[in-house]
């Protein structure tokens, strides 16, 4: 086991703290053990049973012209391999230039506690083993091919300064998803997925349900034209646009340099009122780390309310600039990355999926979107593909399964066009990094510019 | 470290394993990076592990954990105990087991050639050329963001199997760039030399930071970036694309390297990078493109990020055709998939990001072969209104591989031969073999260089792996553009 205890990862710092010549010093581990199964079509392709260590030092010489300072980083607690790494910071802060902007490290704080979750970090490959054999053994009834992943994580993080900060918790993630492919290949394949932080809530027979059934009944698509459509996005498709808000476009630096869809915007009612975003540290299903890179408490901040883009997310250094509350979302520093929210949640709204798609009298149900980009970021222009089931709806009733089509979408003008919320929130992730808390969404005039045969 | 990758093996040939690998690695990096003139990332990031593979009852096992040159001997024999039961657990869910094409052992050293090693030029020295660079793209009002960036990493990896492999392989790959941002007129836009995302990548040592020359080439990316606010959108329509080195580094990664991945063909990555359209009934009968498309796999390339003595499978490095003369010709394979299309060798495609993560298939680098115009030639020879156009701006490509749409950061017209006014935002979309099958005429050697590809994700958990396209600049015809 390589999760230390609180006190064992405090003491590791503090040596460190303490060792350190700099002006100024904090210290941050984060440990992490992982279990993952991985399955395809013959069965589990890759098990993985790990651990690892990053210990991570940052060092700053006040000089009268500013700040210097660096990072270094090191996979090992052993002792010297430390010292190694804060001689590495002490040398690549004393060729850096001096920042008059920086500010002093900051002291004292109170975060909520956390530790890791006992039986999501004790589930074992036999476990998963179960999981995968009912994905595969349903799959293989319906003629259809699985690939997933069963994985269960759990991280500790500890960060002291030399200022007095100590900041500590834990996160603990179980996650199992299952794509289910037509064998005879007449079809894109049905996909599912859930997350939580405790394996006792992952519903698999769930997950394998609804990934077969749409894969079942995602065989022959048909050719539909690329135009505009009322939507019904479900979580996983809501996620791959909703987490560019988390990427890029919300947080004080790219507000500064005029890249963010915040521009111009800022309190301005031009979404439907009961569309609702925060960034939440703190939400009971899915809590992300309670403090941010220089260990400052993260804030609940209201991304979008009333109809309107809040404030960015900030910290230390950009709170300062713009004259804003630092609201705790700051990389690891120095860092060439601006804040960033990193626990996006979509208030639900009070629509069942059948609802969203009875309101519908020529549209598409949309699983999943693929490879997701941005091409503009002042209208969070967005194109990608549609996956994992693309059904059109006729008369308020799903229909044929339909061949994938690309998108190419402003993300604000489709927010917009929300009409309808649905009720249940799911915890989701997409081709890139990050999970989103969300529902599911019906929105009007969504623009397709191409399709694809399958 | 050599004795602890071996210990490993033999103690997971003891554990039961039927066949066993081992990698104790030890990476060593330095990433600087410059904003507007303050060093704004500075990080000097080591890690040291050892990862234990194992087949048992016909399944993979992978531990992993860290380490150092102390400890690592004591960490091994747990580890390879750890991989093998991890195979026991779940090999009895296995429907066909995993089988591996022969390999002999090998035994070996190789080290990227490097000129002046990175790590030890001077850090004053490195900050000064930063500074030069983030100066000459000083000067215009436009401009709100000037970004440089240099990255240094060295990979030293010492390799065991149960077939007798016994390597060490040292790799360094050297990296920089510059950007500017310039915002106005509601606008903003960005030109990046000599690549988009933080530069270019190449294997070897601080020579290629010198030869890319920064500071000379910062003026023309700040007024392009100033410039381009106020040009036109690129018109839609159909048009003929000539693309630039960088860009076509892009395309054909994501539209040959990618669909002939064997273990994408054959499902194993379905769950989240998705599949392929280049299945094996079009092996060796497909037109992937026009007859003067040639695309070479080769991991032995001079300055490839994926160059090295042997892959993660023991394999040694080669080379070989992707697509000759237009026609579908070899995968990208690992020992577990080569069998699947009647090889009985292994490419030689299997990378794991660092010790901690177990192999899987990875492009290597694959680059389009020169044809034999100038580019001045190529201009001349194209009609008006044709569009030049290079930079990557931002991708995507669906999960087979077959529909794209690629912004590059900047276009050119063409007007009477030669490049014209400035547009912006040039996105183009496209049917993989239907583009490629377009491409009518590609420049010489002159033209063709090499493009670093170092943040290239695939799997679940997702792993980054590097790799170089190299290419010249290209003609396609009838390529569809859109707003």
């Amino acid at each position: 086991m390589t999760l230390l205890s609180a006190d064992h990862a405090l003491e590791v710092c503090q040596a460190l703290v303490d060792a350190s010549p700099a002006d100024e010093t904090e210290v941050t581990l984060q440990s992490e053990e992982d279990r993952f199964a991985r399955f395809s079509p013959e069965g589990p392709s890759q098990n993985a049973d790990r651990e690892r260590h990053e210990l991570s030092i940052r060092v700053r010489l006040h000089t009268e012209a500013g700040w210097k300072e660096a990072r270094a980083t090191v996979g090992t607690l052993e002792e010297e391999d430390a010292r190694a790494a804060l001689g590495r910071a002490m040398a690549l802060a004393g060729a850096t230039p001096p920042d008059p902007d920086r500010l002093p490290l900051a002291g004292a704080v109170e975060i909520p506690g956390s530790a890791p979750h006992r039986p999501t970090q004790d589930h074992s490959f036999r476990e998963k083993a179960e999981w995968i054999e009912a994905a595969m053994s349903r799959c293989a009834q319906a003629e259809l091919s699985p690939a997933g992943l069963a994985r269960t994580t759990v991280y500790t993080r500890t960060l002291i300064n030399s200022a007095g900060r100590v900041a500590e918790g834990a996160l603990s993630r179980a996650h199992f998803s299952l794509t289910a492919s037509p064998i005879d290949g007449s079809g894109d394949a049905g996909v599912a997925e859930q997350t939580h932080c405790d394996v006792a809530r992952i519903d698999v027979d769930e997950v394998i349900s609804r990934a077969v059934d749409r894969g079942a009944r995602g065989r022959n698509p048909k050719p539909i034209a690329a135009q505009e459509y009322t939507v019904v996005l479900e979580p996983l498709a809501v996620s791959s646009l909703m987490l560019f808000l988390s990427y890029k476009g919300l947080g004080a630096e790219e507000l500064h340099f005029k890249a963010s869809p915040l521009v111009g915007r800022i309190g301005e009612r031009i979404f439907p009122g009961d569309l609702q975003l925060h960034d939440d540290a703190g939400y009971a299903d899915h809590p992300g780390w309670r403090f941010d890179g220089e260990g400052t408490p993260r804030s609940r901040v209201a991304l979008i309310s009333d109809g309107a883009f809040g404030l960015p997310v900030t910290d230390a250094r950009w709170a300062q600039i713009l004259d804003l509350p630092d609201t705790g979302h700051s990389a690891p520093q120095p860092s060439s990355n601006g804040p960033a929210p990193e626990n996006l949640v979509l208030a639900a709204g009070n629509e069942s999926i059948e609802q969203l798609i009875s309101g519908v009298d020529n549209g598409l149900l949309i699983s999943q979107f693929h490879y997701t980009n941005l091409m503009e970021p002042r209208d969070m222009i967005l194109t990608g593909m549609t996956r994992g089931g693309t059904f059109q709806i006729q008369g308020g009733e799903v229909t044929d399964p339909v061949c994938n089509l690309r998108f190419t979408q402003s993300l604000v003008e489709a927010l917009k066009q929300v009409t309808g919320i649905g009720r249940r929130q799911e915890i989701v992730g997409a081709l890139f990094d990050g999970n989103i808390v969300c529902p599911a969404l019906r929105l009007d005039g969504f623009r397709f510019t191409s399709t694809t045969e399958i | 470290m050599q004795a602890v990758a071996q210990l490993a093996v033999d103690e997971a040939l003891r554990a039961g394993a039927d066949y066993a690998d081992a990698r104790v690695q030890r990476l060593s990096m330095e990433e600087l990076a410059m904003r507007d003139g303050s060093l704004v990332g500075a990080d000097a990031p080591e890690s040291f592990g050892l990862g234990v593979r194992v087949l048992k009852d016909g399944a993979w096992g992978f531990a992993a954990a860290p380490g150092n040159h102390k400890d690592l001997a004591e960490v091994a024999p747990g580890l390879a105990r750890r991989a093998v039961k991890t195979g026991r657990d779940l090999g009895r869910l296995r429907r066909t087991p995993v089988e591996l094409a022969p390999q002999e052992g090998q035994v070996g050293e190789w080290h990227t050639p490097v000129e002046e090693d990175p790590f030890r030029v001077s850090l004053e020295e490195k900050l000064g050329l930063m500074r030069q660079a983030d100066e000459s793209m000083c000067g215009r009002d436009e401009i709100v963001s000037r970004v440089v960036n240099l990255s240094l990493r060295r990979e030293e990896q010492w390799q065991a199997s149960s077939d007798g492999a016994r390597l060490h392989q040292v790799l360094v790959r050297t990296g920089a760039g510059l950007a500017a941002t310039a915002s106005a007129h509601g606008v903003v836009e960005r030109r990046s030399y000599p690549a988009s995302f933080s530069g270019n990548q190449i294997s070897g040592g601080f020579e290629v930071v010198r030869a890319m020359d920064l500071p000379g080439n910062g003026g023309r990316m700040r007024d392009e970036a100033a410039d381009l606010c106020s040009a036109p959108l690129c018109p839609e329509g159909v048009r003929t694309l000539i693309l630039g080195g960088s860009q076509l580094c892009l395309q054909i990664h994501e539209s040959v390297g990618h669909p002939t991945e064997l273990d994408r063909v054959l499902g194993h990555e379905m769950d989240l990078a998705g599949a392929s359209f280049a299945t094996r009934n079009h092996l060796r009968t497909l037109d992937y493109g026009s007859s003067c498309v040639n695309l070479q796999a080769d991991s032995t390339l001079s300055g490839g990020l994926d160059t090295r003595g042997w892959d993660d499978d023991c394999v040694p490095s080669g080379s070989w055709p992707i697509v000759q003369e237009g026609v579908f010709k070899g995968y990208q394979t690992n020992r577990e998939v080569a069998s699947a299309v009647d090889e009985d060798k292994s490419r030689g495609c299997s990378r794991a990001e660092s010790w901690y993560d177990p192999p899987i298939v990875r492009i290597t680098n694959l680059s389009l072969q020169p044809g034999n115009m100038s580019f001045d030639e190529m201009l001349a020879d194209t009609e008006d209104g044709a569009i030049f156009a290079d930079s990557v701006r931002t991708w995507s490509i669906d999960q087979r591989r077959v529909n794209f749409q690629f912004t590059c950061e900047v276009a050119r017209e063409i007007q009477g031969g030669r490049l014209g006014r400035l547009l912006r935002r040039p996105t183009y979309q496209g049917n993989t073999t239907s583009f490629w099958g377009s491409c009518d005429a590609i420049c010489s050697a002159e033209y063709f260089h090499l493009w670093g590809i170092a943040t290239c994700g695939k799997g679940n958990p997702m792993q980054v792996a590097e790799m170089t396209h190299g290419a010249a600049p290209s003609r396609f015809r009838e390529v569809q553009f859109i707003q």
